[in-house]
Protein backbone atom coordinates (compact mmCIF):
# COMPACT_ATOMS: atom_id res chain seq x y z
CA UNK A 1 0.00 0.00 0.00
CA UNK A 2 2.94 2.43 1.00
CA UNK A 3 4.70 1.72 -1.67
CA UNK A 4 2.04 1.40 -4.54
CA UNK A 5 1.35 5.50 -2.98
CA UNK A 6 5.37 6.06 -3.31
CA UNK A 7 5.65 4.84 -7.02
CA UNK A 8 2.26 6.78 -7.90
CA UNK A 9 3.96 10.75 -6.59
CA UNK A 10 6.96 9.59 -8.13
CA UNK A 11 5.71 8.61 -11.39
CA UNK A 12 3.31 11.79 -11.03
CA UNK A 13 6.50 14.48 -10.13
CA UNK A 14 8.11 12.76 -13.23
CA UNK A 15 5.36 14.04 -15.56
CA UNK A 16 5.27 17.13 -14.10
CA UNK A 17 9.05 17.42 -14.65
CA UNK A 18 9.11 16.30 -18.21
CA UNK A 19 6.51 18.44 -19.48
CA UNK A 20 8.04 21.66 -20.13
CA UNK A 21 11.04 20.21 -20.70
CA UNK A 22 9.29 18.43 -24.16
CA UNK A 23 7.81 21.59 -24.81
CA UNK A 24 11.04 23.41 -24.57
CA UNK A 25 12.34 21.01 -27.34
CA UNK A 26 9.87 21.13 -29.75
CA UNK A 27 9.76 24.92 -29.50
CA UNK A 28 13.27 25.33 -30.14
CA UNK A 29 12.82 22.41 -33.20
CA UNK A 30 9.85 24.92 -34.95
CA UNK A 31 12.52 27.95 -34.17
CA UNK A 32 15.44 26.08 -35.93
CA UNK A 33 13.68 25.26 -38.87
CA UNK A 34 12.15 28.88 -39.17
CA UNK A 35 15.99 30.19 -39.17
CA UNK A 36 16.29 27.18 -41.87
CA UNK A 37 13.63 28.89 -44.04
CA UNK A 38 14.41 32.19 -43.54
CA UNK A 39 18.36 31.41 -44.74
CA UNK A 40 16.70 30.14 -47.72
CA UNK A 41 14.51 32.94 -48.18
CA UNK A 42 11.81 30.54 -50.25
CA UNK A 43 10.35 26.44 -50.49
CA UNK A 44 12.09 24.68 -52.91
CA UNK A 45 9.17 22.07 -54.26
CA UNK A 46 10.68 19.21 -55.92
CA UNK A 47 7.81 18.88 -58.53
CA UNK A 48 8.29 22.47 -59.69
CA UNK A 49 11.06 22.71 -62.64
CA UNK A 50 13.39 25.72 -62.26
CA UNK A 51 12.10 28.07 -64.62
CA UNK A 52 8.53 28.68 -63.01
CA UNK A 53 8.40 30.62 -60.21
CA UNK A 54 4.70 30.83 -59.18
CA UNK A 55 3.84 31.98 -55.56
CA UNK A 56 1.38 29.46 -55.34
CA UNK A 57 3.09 26.52 -54.22
CA UNK A 58 1.24 23.69 -57.21
CA UNK A 59 3.19 20.92 -57.67
CA UNK A 60 4.07 19.68 -61.50
CA UNK A 61 2.33 16.66 -62.82
CA UNK A 62 3.92 17.43 -66.12
CA UNK A 63 6.55 14.62 -65.98
CA UNK A 64 3.17 12.15 -64.90
CA UNK A 65 1.18 13.63 -67.82
CA UNK A 66 0.63 11.49 -70.90
CA UNK A 67 2.32 13.01 -73.65
CA UNK A 68 -0.46 11.00 -76.29
CA UNK A 69 -3.71 13.46 -77.06
CA UNK A 70 -6.21 13.17 -75.12
CA UNK A 71 -8.78 11.06 -77.74
CA UNK A 72 -6.24 8.80 -77.99
CA UNK A 73 -6.67 8.13 -73.75
CA UNK A 74 -10.31 8.29 -74.16
CA UNK A 75 -10.25 5.60 -76.65
CA UNK A 76 -8.07 3.48 -74.70
CA UNK A 77 -10.25 3.74 -71.55
CA UNK A 78 -13.60 2.89 -73.59
CA UNK A 79 -12.04 0.02 -75.24
CA UNK A 80 -11.11 -1.84 -71.93
CA UNK A 81 -14.67 -0.85 -71.06
CA UNK A 82 -16.03 -2.15 -74.09
CA UNK A 83 -13.70 -5.21 -74.00
CA UNK A 84 -15.04 -6.15 -70.22
CA UNK A 85 -18.61 -6.06 -71.78
CA UNK A 86 -17.94 -8.14 -74.42
CA UNK A 87 -15.74 -10.64 -72.23
CA UNK A 88 -19.32 -11.06 -69.38
CA UNK A 89 -21.67 -10.91 -72.01
CA UNK A 90 -19.95 -14.37 -73.71
CA UNK A 91 -19.19 -15.66 -70.55
CA UNK A 92 -23.23 -14.87 -69.43
CA UNK A 93 -24.62 -16.44 -72.24
CA UNK A 94 -22.13 -19.57 -71.93
CA UNK A 95 -23.40 -19.85 -68.15
CA UNK A 96 -27.15 -19.54 -69.29
CA UNK A 97 -26.54 -22.18 -72.16
CA UNK A 98 -24.89 -24.59 -69.94
CA UNK A 99 -27.89 -24.88 -67.79
CA UNK A 100 -30.31 -24.95 -70.34
CA UNK A 101 -28.06 -27.92 -71.92
CA UNK A 102 -28.19 -29.55 -69.14
CA UNK A 103 -31.86 -29.90 -68.57
CA UNK A 104 -32.22 -30.77 -71.89
CA UNK A 105 -33.00 -34.50 -73.27
CA UNK A 106 -29.61 -36.51 -73.58
CA UNK A 107 -29.12 -38.40 -77.00
CA UNK A 108 -29.86 -41.83 -75.75
CA UNK A 109 -32.93 -40.49 -74.90
CA UNK A 110 -34.08 -38.79 -77.93
CA UNK A 111 -32.72 -42.06 -79.83
CA UNK A 112 -35.61 -43.81 -78.42
CA UNK A 113 -38.12 -41.25 -78.29
CA UNK A 114 -38.92 -42.00 -81.99
CA UNK A 115 -39.78 -45.32 -83.61
CA UNK A 116 -40.49 -46.04 -86.92
CA UNK A 117 -42.34 -48.72 -88.39
CA UNK A 118 -42.81 -50.06 -91.78
CA UNK A 119 -46.76 -51.03 -92.49
CA UNK A 120 -45.84 -52.82 -95.80
CA UNK A 121 -45.82 -55.75 -93.42
CA UNK A 122 -48.85 -56.22 -91.50
CA UNK A 123 -51.96 -57.53 -93.68
CA UNK A 124 -55.26 -56.62 -92.94
CA UNK A 125 -56.75 -57.21 -90.28
CA UNK A 126 -53.92 -58.25 -88.04
CA UNK A 127 -52.68 -56.60 -85.15
CA UNK A 128 -48.51 -55.64 -84.29
CA UNK A 129 -47.50 -55.04 -81.05
CA UNK A 130 -44.51 -52.67 -80.97
CA UNK A 131 -42.23 -51.04 -77.92
CA UNK A 132 -42.22 -47.59 -77.33
CA UNK A 133 -40.85 -45.41 -74.81
CA UNK A 134 -40.92 -48.70 -72.90
CA UNK A 135 -44.83 -49.10 -73.59
CA UNK A 136 -46.48 -51.36 -75.97
CA UNK A 137 -47.85 -49.78 -78.83
CA UNK A 138 -50.94 -51.63 -80.60
CA UNK A 139 -50.78 -51.08 -84.34
CA UNK A 140 -54.03 -52.16 -86.47
CA UNK A 141 -54.71 -52.35 -90.15
CA UNK A 142 -58.34 -52.29 -89.86
CA UNK A 143 -60.22 -54.04 -92.74
CA UNK A 144 -63.35 -51.87 -94.28
CA UNK A 145 -66.15 -53.75 -92.06
CA UNK A 146 -64.15 -53.01 -89.07
CA UNK A 147 -63.77 -49.24 -90.14
CA UNK A 148 -67.20 -49.28 -90.73
CA UNK A 149 -68.31 -50.82 -87.70
CA UNK A 150 -66.13 -48.32 -85.73
CA UNK A 151 -67.98 -45.41 -87.47
CA UNK A 152 -71.74 -46.92 -87.09
CA UNK A 153 -71.71 -46.81 -83.35
CA UNK A 154 -73.58 -43.81 -81.94
CA UNK A 155 -70.07 -42.62 -80.01
CA UNK A 156 -72.23 -39.64 -78.14
CA UNK A 157 -73.78 -42.51 -75.29
CA UNK A 158 -70.20 -43.90 -74.93
CA UNK A 159 -68.52 -43.45 -71.34
CA UNK A 160 -65.36 -42.03 -73.29
CA UNK A 161 -67.27 -40.06 -76.15
CA UNK A 162 -65.30 -39.55 -78.73
CA UNK A 163 -65.70 -40.10 -82.12
CA UNK A 164 -63.65 -42.57 -84.46
CA UNK A 165 -61.76 -40.11 -86.93
CA UNK A 166 -60.60 -38.44 -83.94
CA UNK A 167 -58.68 -41.13 -83.02
CA UNK A 168 -57.00 -42.24 -86.50
CA UNK A 169 -55.22 -40.02 -89.25
CA UNK A 170 -55.78 -42.81 -91.88
CA UNK A 171 -58.86 -45.36 -91.36
CA UNK A 172 -57.28 -48.23 -91.96
CA UNK A 173 -54.09 -47.80 -89.44
CA UNK A 174 -55.34 -47.47 -85.63
CA UNK A 175 -52.32 -46.54 -83.30
CA UNK A 176 -52.47 -46.41 -79.64
CA UNK A 177 -50.70 -47.25 -76.21
CA UNK A 178 -51.26 -51.03 -75.22
CA UNK A 179 -51.79 -49.58 -71.93
CA UNK A 180 -55.17 -50.30 -70.22
CA UNK A 181 -56.31 -47.08 -68.78
CA UNK A 182 -57.85 -48.91 -65.68
CA UNK A 183 -54.88 -50.03 -63.61
CA UNK A 184 -52.29 -50.54 -66.71
CA UNK A 185 -52.35 -54.22 -67.75
CA UNK A 186 -51.42 -55.00 -71.54
CA UNK A 187 -54.95 -55.69 -73.17
CA UNK A 188 -55.29 -58.68 -75.28
CA UNK A 189 -56.24 -57.91 -78.86
CA UNK A 190 -59.25 -59.92 -81.15
CA UNK A 191 -60.95 -60.65 -77.66
CA UNK A 192 -63.57 -58.96 -75.98
CA UNK A 193 -67.22 -58.92 -75.92
CA UNK A 194 -66.87 -55.74 -79.22
CA UNK A 195 -64.12 -57.31 -81.36
CA UNK A 196 -61.41 -55.38 -80.05
CA UNK A 197 -59.32 -55.57 -76.99
CA UNK A 198 -60.01 -57.25 -74.18
CA UNK A 199 -58.14 -56.71 -70.65
CA UNK A 200 -57.51 -59.78 -68.58
CA UNK A 201 -56.79 -58.11 -65.12
CA UNK A 202 -60.36 -56.40 -64.60
CA UNK A 203 -62.51 -57.23 -67.40
CA UNK A 204 -62.48 -54.02 -69.32
CA UNK A 205 -63.44 -54.58 -73.07
CA UNK A 206 -62.85 -52.16 -76.13
CA UNK A 207 -64.26 -51.69 -79.10
CA UNK A 208 -62.50 -51.80 -82.37
CA UNK A 209 -61.32 -48.39 -82.00
CA UNK A 210 -60.23 -48.63 -78.85
CA UNK A 211 -62.77 -46.96 -77.19
CA UNK A 212 -63.82 -48.35 -73.59
CA UNK A 213 -67.34 -49.88 -73.84
CA UNK A 214 -67.49 -52.22 -70.80
CA UNK A 215 -65.63 -53.14 -67.41
CA UNK A 216 -64.04 -50.04 -64.62
CA UNK A 217 -61.46 -48.53 -67.54
CA UNK A 218 -62.57 -44.79 -67.45
CA UNK A 219 -61.15 -43.40 -70.59
CA UNK A 220 -60.29 -45.02 -73.91
CA UNK A 221 -56.97 -45.94 -74.98
CA UNK A 222 -54.40 -43.81 -75.40
CA UNK A 223 -53.55 -42.32 -79.10
CA UNK A 224 -49.68 -41.40 -79.13
CA UNK A 225 -48.38 -38.85 -81.88
CA UNK A 226 -47.28 -40.26 -84.99
CA UNK A 227 -47.06 -39.48 -87.94
CA UNK A 228 -46.71 -40.85 -91.89
CA UNK A 229 -44.06 -39.17 -93.73
CA UNK A 230 -44.80 -41.77 -96.52
CA UNK A 231 -47.06 -44.28 -97.87
CA UNK A 232 -45.66 -47.51 -96.35
CA UNK A 233 -43.72 -46.34 -92.64
CA UNK A 234 -45.07 -45.03 -89.19
CA UNK A 235 -43.33 -42.60 -86.95
CA UNK A 236 -44.60 -42.88 -83.77
CA UNK A 237 -43.18 -40.30 -81.26
CA UNK B 1 -1.41 10.17 -86.77
CA UNK B 2 -2.29 8.41 -83.93
CA UNK B 3 -4.80 10.91 -82.87
CA UNK B 4 -6.69 11.07 -86.20
CA UNK B 5 -7.33 6.90 -85.68
CA UNK B 6 -8.42 7.55 -82.40
CA UNK B 7 -10.36 10.30 -83.12
CA UNK B 8 -12.51 8.80 -86.12
CA UNK B 9 -13.05 5.52 -83.69
CA UNK B 10 -14.34 7.75 -81.20
CA UNK B 11 -16.43 9.79 -84.11
CA UNK B 12 -17.83 6.15 -85.47
CA UNK B 13 -18.46 3.91 -82.59
CA UNK B 14 -18.25 5.52 -78.70
CA UNK B 15 -19.71 8.55 -79.71
CA UNK B 16 -23.31 7.26 -79.62
CA UNK B 17 -23.76 4.82 -77.01
CA UNK B 18 -26.38 2.57 -78.83
CA UNK B 19 -23.48 2.23 -81.81
CA UNK B 20 -20.98 1.54 -79.33
CA UNK B 21 -23.55 -1.29 -77.51
CA UNK B 22 -23.77 -3.14 -80.66
CA UNK B 23 -20.58 -2.93 -81.73
CA UNK B 24 -19.98 -4.86 -78.11
CA UNK B 25 -22.83 -7.21 -79.25
CA UNK B 26 -21.96 -8.08 -82.37
CA UNK B 27 -18.27 -8.46 -81.52
CA UNK B 28 -19.16 -10.82 -78.96
CA UNK B 29 -20.88 -13.15 -80.88
CA UNK B 30 -18.08 -13.16 -83.20
CA UNK B 31 -15.75 -13.56 -81.01
CA UNK B 32 -17.38 -16.69 -79.59
CA UNK B 33 -18.29 -18.29 -83.02
CA UNK B 34 -13.89 -17.54 -83.23
CA UNK B 35 -13.45 -18.93 -79.71
CA UNK B 36 -15.57 -21.82 -80.06
CA UNK B 37 -14.22 -22.97 -83.44
CA UNK B 38 -10.53 -22.31 -82.35
CA UNK B 39 -10.59 -24.13 -79.01
CA UNK B 40 -12.82 -27.31 -81.07
CA UNK B 41 -9.74 -27.19 -83.48
CA UNK B 42 -7.61 -27.44 -80.48
CA UNK B 43 -9.13 -30.42 -79.13
CA UNK B 44 -9.16 -32.32 -82.27
CA UNK B 45 -5.75 -32.05 -83.32
CA UNK B 46 -4.87 -33.35 -79.59
CA UNK B 47 -6.97 -36.20 -79.96
CA UNK B 48 -6.56 -37.01 -83.41
CA UNK B 49 -7.18 -40.50 -84.12
CA UNK B 50 -9.02 -40.91 -81.01
CA UNK B 51 -12.24 -39.65 -81.63
CA UNK B 52 -15.11 -41.54 -83.12
CA UNK B 53 -15.32 -39.46 -86.47
CA UNK B 54 -11.85 -40.09 -87.07
CA UNK B 55 -12.01 -44.19 -86.60
CA UNK B 56 -15.52 -43.95 -88.17
CA UNK B 57 -14.52 -44.83 -91.46
CA UNK B 58 -12.97 -48.33 -90.70
CA UNK B 59 -16.41 -49.81 -89.49
CA UNK B 60 -18.15 -47.69 -92.07
CA UNK B 61 -15.98 -49.92 -94.85
CA UNK B 62 -16.16 -53.11 -92.44
CA UNK B 63 -20.04 -52.54 -92.75
CA UNK B 64 -20.29 -52.28 -96.77
CA UNK B 65 -18.15 -55.33 -96.60
CA UNK B 66 -20.34 -57.45 -94.53
CA UNK B 67 -23.27 -56.41 -96.61
CA UNK B 68 -21.89 -57.48 -99.96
Amino acid sequence: MSLSSASSTLLRACARQQLPTSRAAIASCQQRRGVADASKSSFESPFTSAKESSTYKIPDFSKYASKKPPRSNQVFSYFMAGSLGLASAVGAKATVQDFLVNMSASADVLAQAKVEIGLATIPEGKNVIIKWRGKPVFIRHRTQDEINEANSIEWQTLRDPQADEDRVQKPEWLVMLGVCTHLGCVPIGESGDFGGWFCPCHGSHYDISGRIRKGPAPLNLEVPQYSFPDEDTLIIG
Amino acid sequence: MAGAIASAIYQGLIRRNAVFLTAIFSSAFAFEIAYDSASNRIWDAMNRGRQWKDIKYQYMVKDEEDDE
